[in-house]
């Protein structure tokens, strides 16, 4: 094969621009580069990029944003949308509150609520496939659904929204510093003293799970289809039905990892929890380059988009003289210039 | 010899609707069957029925002399018809290899085996005449009757005996039909596949039909042969209406 003289040597620069990462690899440099100056300038350069507390202020917001991007990215790359993850964090978390609440034991009250949402998430998915409806529509009623239903379940059984949970979680072993810290093998960031959140951790083996899934798999060959062209993906065998379906449930079973974690870390169920992540979660995929058409993208470049987001988001934090809100109105150009840019890439590899 | 497949006075009614009514003709493998018709003349029911997606109201299809009855394309495809569509069924973001293999990869294991794919890939594309350079590239770089290639060397490989082609060449430029024709021509050289040639255009069907049938709103104008098909009449013989009396006597008289 590497004798045949047809093969054009397109150079590192043009085979990798037919990547969907590019555009994120891009503004990923850019982004960084941006708020070491900034920092520089303001003098917190230190704060933000060498202080432990600092780093882990943008990881594990990247992290958490991240976990859901995998999800995003998954059902955008098969032309489907997932508008009630943030709702489900909170569905979960409260759920995961109330087994507690109620006696069961912590590790069945895990298993239990992943079960509900990959349940739930078979709903959504069979709804989507079924009815037809556009998964934007299906998931912006669960987006309403799944967190005021979480929030009816407490007001019902223990007269509050927030649920307190810290006295059901076990101390670590050994004591430790707070006894409200849990010490299985779930959340075991603060019981192993590793220096940061488990979602960093997950988030990381998660990635490089469905990296491979997606590029070295049939299944993954099979959501690149069913998005590109569900029709044309059918008539070959690809079970496109199957395929979304499984995505929703990964996609609500992403959420409800990051409620359990939530709860376990913060020792409470908030009814705000996850709030908006969502958007986040979209905007990391889309700045990621996956293609709101489906079809097209990457779970590596929403990982991207997922760092370039937390790092705009805690950097301004870091830098006074620029407006919290201006933070909003830079994130909305990032969207938009990586839309755009995403969409020129992708017009280079149709035409060659 | 037996036909590959045979359709005995099939009908297909779709409510009040006649879609195909009283169809009968014969494909031989090795040949290239030409099945003729303009618009709305019931081709596309007439594939639904040979794929599987539909199932004849009355009369008979016979594969090999047998008579089916698909109730799923899916069977239809395990009887080793291979259907080629329009659309060519392909993922135009997505690589040579991983359309040639979608919806059944070859594995190592839990993973897809790259390698033996884009070589097969190669090698079955080489078959009918396209040398792919690097089967790892998107097919939007591919030219459409290389596409066209690509999905009627997929549908061999997979076990296609009987190919339905699906108008190959009407969405193509001039080059590029050329192109798709000599494919044609080499899937026949196989010798072993029976071809259904679907088209309106009648040059490219007197280039290679072995045999020919003629569809006119949902019936068979005429089936036969090379000799036993007037070649200079394959133009008003698609038109059909008032041509039809004309061409009545013509093949009763023959």
């Amino acid at each position: 094969m590497a004798s045949d003289e047809r093969i054009r040597d397109i150079g590192l620069i043009r085979r990798s621009i037919s990547r969907p990462e590019l555009g994120s690899v891009f503004g990923l440099i850019i982004i960084v580069i941006t708020f070491m100056t900034l920092t520089s300038i303001s003098g917190t350069f230190g704060a933000m990029w060498l202080n432990p507390i600092g780093i882990q202020a943008w990881v594990e917001l990247a992290a958490f944003v991240g976990i859901l991007a995998i999800g995003a990215s998954l059902l955008m790359i098969a032309g489907e949308f997932d508008l009630s993850m943030g709702a489900n964090i909170a569905l979960a978390g409260h759920s995961f509150a109330i087994f507690l609440l109620f006696g069961v034991p912590i590790e069945l009250a895990i298993i239990l609520t992943f079960i509900e949402l990959a349940f739930l998430g078979f709903i959504i998915g069979v709804i989507v496939v079924r009815t037809g409806l556009p998964s934007f529509i299906v998931t912006l009623a669960f987006w309403f659904a799944s967190r005021g239903f979480a929030v009816f379940l407490s007001q019902t059984f223990f007269n509050q929204s927030r649920l307190s949970v810290k006295a059901n979680l076990k101390p670590p072993p050994g004591g430790g510093e707070d006894p409200t810290l849990i010490d299985n093998i779930f959340a075991f960031d603060k019981a192993f003293g590793v220096p940061f959140d488990a979602e960093v951790y997950y988030f990381i083996i998660l990635v490089f799970i469905v990296a491979f899934i997606t590029n070295r798999t049939p299944y993954g060959n099979w959501i690149y289809a069913s998005g590109g062209d569900p029709v044309a993906a059918r008539a070959v065998g690809v079970p496109v039905a199957r395929v979304k379906i499984s995505l929703f449930m990964i996609s609500t079973s992403l959420a409800c990892l990051l409620g359990i974690l939530t709860v376990m870390t913060s020792g409470a169920s908030d009814p705000k929890a996850g709030d908006f992540r969502e958007l986040h979660a979209i905007a990391a995929a889309v700045i990621g380059g996956c293609a709101l058409t489906g079809g097209y993208g990457s779970v590596v470049g929403a990982v991207l988009g997922a760092l370039i987001f937390a790092i705009a988001s805690r950097g301004i934090n870091f830098v006074p003289f620029i407006d919290n809100n201006l933070f909003r109105v830079m994130l909305g150009m990032l969207i938009l210039g990586s839309a755009l840019l995403n969409q020129f890439l992708r017009d280079r590899i149709v035409k060659g | 010899m037996i036909p590959s497949i045979e359709f005995r006075g099939v009908s297909k009614f779709f409510g009040n609707i006649i879609a195909l009514k009283d169809i009968s003709f014969k494909v031989f493998k090795g040949e290239i069957t030409a099945l003729l018709g303009d618009n709305g003349a019931g081709k596309s029911t007439l594939i639904k029925l040979l794929s599987g997606v539909h199932m004849p109201s009355e009369g008979e299809i016979l594969l090999s002399g047998e008579p089916v009855n698909f109730k799923s394309p899916r069977q239809a495809v395990s009887a080793g018809i291979g259907t080629v569509y329009q659309d060519l069924a392909l993922q135009p973001l997505m690589s040579v290899t991983r359309n040639f293999f979608l919806g059944r990869e070859i594995t190592k294991g839990l993973f897809l085996n790259m390698p033996l794919m884009n070589t097969i890939t190669k090698k079955e594309m080489a078959k009918l005449g396209i040398d792919v350079a690097d089967p790892t590239q998107p097919i939007g770089t591919m030219s459409g009757g290389q596409r066209q290639t690509l999905a009627i060397a997929r549908a061999i490989y997979f076990g296609a005996n009987i190919l339905i082609l699906d108008e190959p060449t009407s969405a193509l430029g001039q080059k590029q039909q050329l192109e798709v024709l000599r494919t044609i021509k080499k899937v026949k050289e196989l010798g072993d596949i029976a071809i259904i040639f679907i088209t309106h255009n009648d040059m490219h069907a007197k280039l290679l039909g072995d045999r020919f049938a003629f569809l006119n709103r949902g019936k068979v104008l005429a089936e036969g042969s090379r000799d036993e098909i007037d070649m200079n009449n394959l133009r008003p013989l698609m038109a059909g209406g008032a041509e039809l009396e004309k061409l009545e006597t013509e093949f009763s008289g023959r």
